[in-house]
């Protein structure tokens, strides 16, 4: 299984690579009100809109200060479209399945968290909105 | 009435009583026979008339001289008013009448004692009054001389100490001559020295100059290397965008190899080999912006301190040439002090002389301070010395007086006529 994988918040994290639609970046994101902290606001992206959620403040921790790249990860399900900020990435990577729980995908045994877009969006239903 | 003397009258009244009896003894006979009888008679009739006038005339005799002895028992009295009566026409006449001469010059001479001791109460009185005024004022003349022997002596005290204090400050104004003659000298040195110092500072002045123009031709090469700098730093930030975007293409690539399935895995392949290389390219460019930022810090560090050094060669240039216009000022202030130091130094050896001329004034106002006050010594012993003799006289008064007193006395034991 192809899993695109970048860090945040000290976390790796892994989404099947089916999802992801383009990487991007300097793109300008307007705010959207009322939303969760870890909600950035939207983009315009080549006729579509895009949800763009802080994967750093998402894992409810600070969002690291890294920032090498200041790409943003689109992602495109169901006709559903979501971006993710993410503190660096790392790539895609080859991994066998291992029931939607963590795997290991480096020689020094870092484990990579499988999330799936609705997970993430579940997720962020759930959470309490800002001011 | 002739005087007779006792004798005279003895021997007639004699002569008459023989005659008397030389009678009386004829008739006797004649009328008497008898012889013894008569004579018997005669011998008793003679020595009755005998007795008869040595009665009368011892009474006589005694009876005067009673009489002068009771004036002279008054006399003896003190009573000299009485009169000595002339009876006698005999020697006891010439008694009564010395008697009566002694008595006058008696009443004369206690008349005179009366006067002379009134005179002598009065001279006494007024010599006391006169003595005790005398006694008061060589009292006053001994405290007067006194107190101006104790100022003499506070005098010479004060004049000895001010002809030390001036003596001391004589020393001083000595000293501070020499001293300012020194100054004088320490100033010539002070002028010579801030001369030298002037010119020191001119050429600082210059040789800051040069190192400001020196700094200036440095800091060209310095201030190049830095444009240089920003370009290469321009530069790398165009790599690292490039590098960027390969990754992020690269990225892009392998997202569309992996939806390609089987047919993109070699595309996916060389997808990442360019994003491993647009990483390496990526690390590389930031490696050497890192260096190139640490370049340009110590670049601008350097600039930095080369304005500093600037700056502070300015401050410096600044400060020397206000040192310069201070040691002008220091040269024109030290000849002003020069010319003053040298006008005191005239001033106090003026100042020395003139008080060397007060310093003999006040030893002459000593001496004369010290004459004075053995004079005022000799006083005051003149002074007790008369006090002395006036307490004597006034002593002798009182022995005087009580004589005086005593004479009156005793002058007043005497009653004369009129008291």
């Amino acid at each position: 299984m192809d899993i695109f994988i970048f860090e945040a918040a000290g976390y790796y994290i892994g989404i099947e690579a089916k999802y992801i639609y383009r990487v991007a970046d300097n793109v300008s994101i307007v705010p959207v009100p009322l939303m969760p902290v870890c909600y950035e606001g939207l983009i315009y992206y080549r006729g579509d809109l895009f949800d763009v959620i802080h994967m750093g403040r998402f894992m409810e921790k600070e969002g690291s200060m890294l920032h090498d790249d200041p790409y943003i990860i689109l992602l495109k399900w169901n006709a559903e479209k979501m971006g993710l900020i993410p503190d660096r990435i790392v790539g895609i990577k080859w991994v066998e399945d291992s029931g939607g729980t963590g795997a290991v995908f480096n020689k020094r045994g870092d484990t990579v968290k499988l999330m799936t877009p609705d997970g993430i969006w579940k997720k962020l239903a759930e959470l309490s909105h800002g001011s | 009435m002739s005087r007779t003397s006792i004798r005279n009258k003895l021997i007639l009244s004699f002569l008459v009583l023989l005659l008397l009896l030389m009678m009386v003894i004829a008739v006797i006979n004649r009328l008497t026979d008898d012889y013894y009888t008569a004579q018997a008679i005669s011998v008793a009739l003679a020595l009755a008339a005998g007795a008869v006038f040595g009665g009368y005339f011892s009474r006589s005799i005694v009876r005067r001289l009673n009489s002068l002895s009771a004036v002279a028992r008054e006399v003896s009295r003190g009573d000299l008013s009485k009169d000595i009566p002339l009876l006698s026409q005999d020697e006891i006449r010439d008694l009564e009448e010395v008697f009566a001469s002694m008595v006058k010059d008696l009443r004369e001479m206690i008349l005179d004692i009366k006067n002379v001791a009134a005179k002598m109460e009065e001279t006494n009185r007024t010599l006391s009054s006169l003595s005790g005024k005398v006694l008061a004022s060589s009292e006053e003349i001994d405290e007067s001389a006194m107190a101006i022997a104790n100022g003499s002596e506070k005098q010479t005290l004060i004049v000895q100490k001010t002809s030390l204090i001036i003596n001391n400050c004589l020393d001083q104004m000595d000293a501070a001559g020499r001293q300012s003659a020194q100054t004088v000298l320490k100033i010539n040195d002070a002028l010579v020295k801030t001369g030298t110092g002037e010119t020191k500072a001119r050429q600082t002045l210059g040789y800051l100059d040069n190192v400001l123009s020196q700094i200036a031709e440095n800091a060209k090469p310095v201030y190049r290397l830095s444009n240089k700098v920003e370009k290469i730093r321009m530069v790398m930030d165009v790599m690292n965008e490039v590098a960027q975007k390969t990754e992020l293409l690269s990225l892009n690539a392998s997202i569309e190899a992996t939806r390609a399935g089987e047919m993109g895995k070699g595309f996916a392949l060389v997808a990442n080999e360019i994003r491993s290389m647009a990483e390496n390219s990526k690390q590389s460019s930031r490696e050497i912006r890192r260096i190139v930022d640490d370049i340009f810090q110590d670049n601008n560090a350097v600039i930095q301190a080369l304005r500093k050094s600037e700056e502070d060669v300015e401050k410096g240039r600044g400060i020397i040439g206000g040192m310069v216009e201070t040691f002008k000022e220091m040269v024109s202030g030290v000849k002003e002090i020069s010319s003053e130091v040298k006008t005191v130094e005239r001033v106090t050896l003026k100042q020395v002389k003139e008080i060397r001329g007060l310093l003999s004034h006040f030893e002459a106002l000593s001496r004369l301070a010290q004459q004075n006050f053995v004079s005022t010594q000799k006083t005051t012993v003149g002074t007790r010395n008369q006090k002395e003799g006036m307490q004597k006289i006034v002593a002798l008064m009182q022995s005087l007086n009580t004589l005086s007193e005593r004479m009156m006395a005793s002058q007043r034991r005497f009653r004369l006529r009129g008291d």
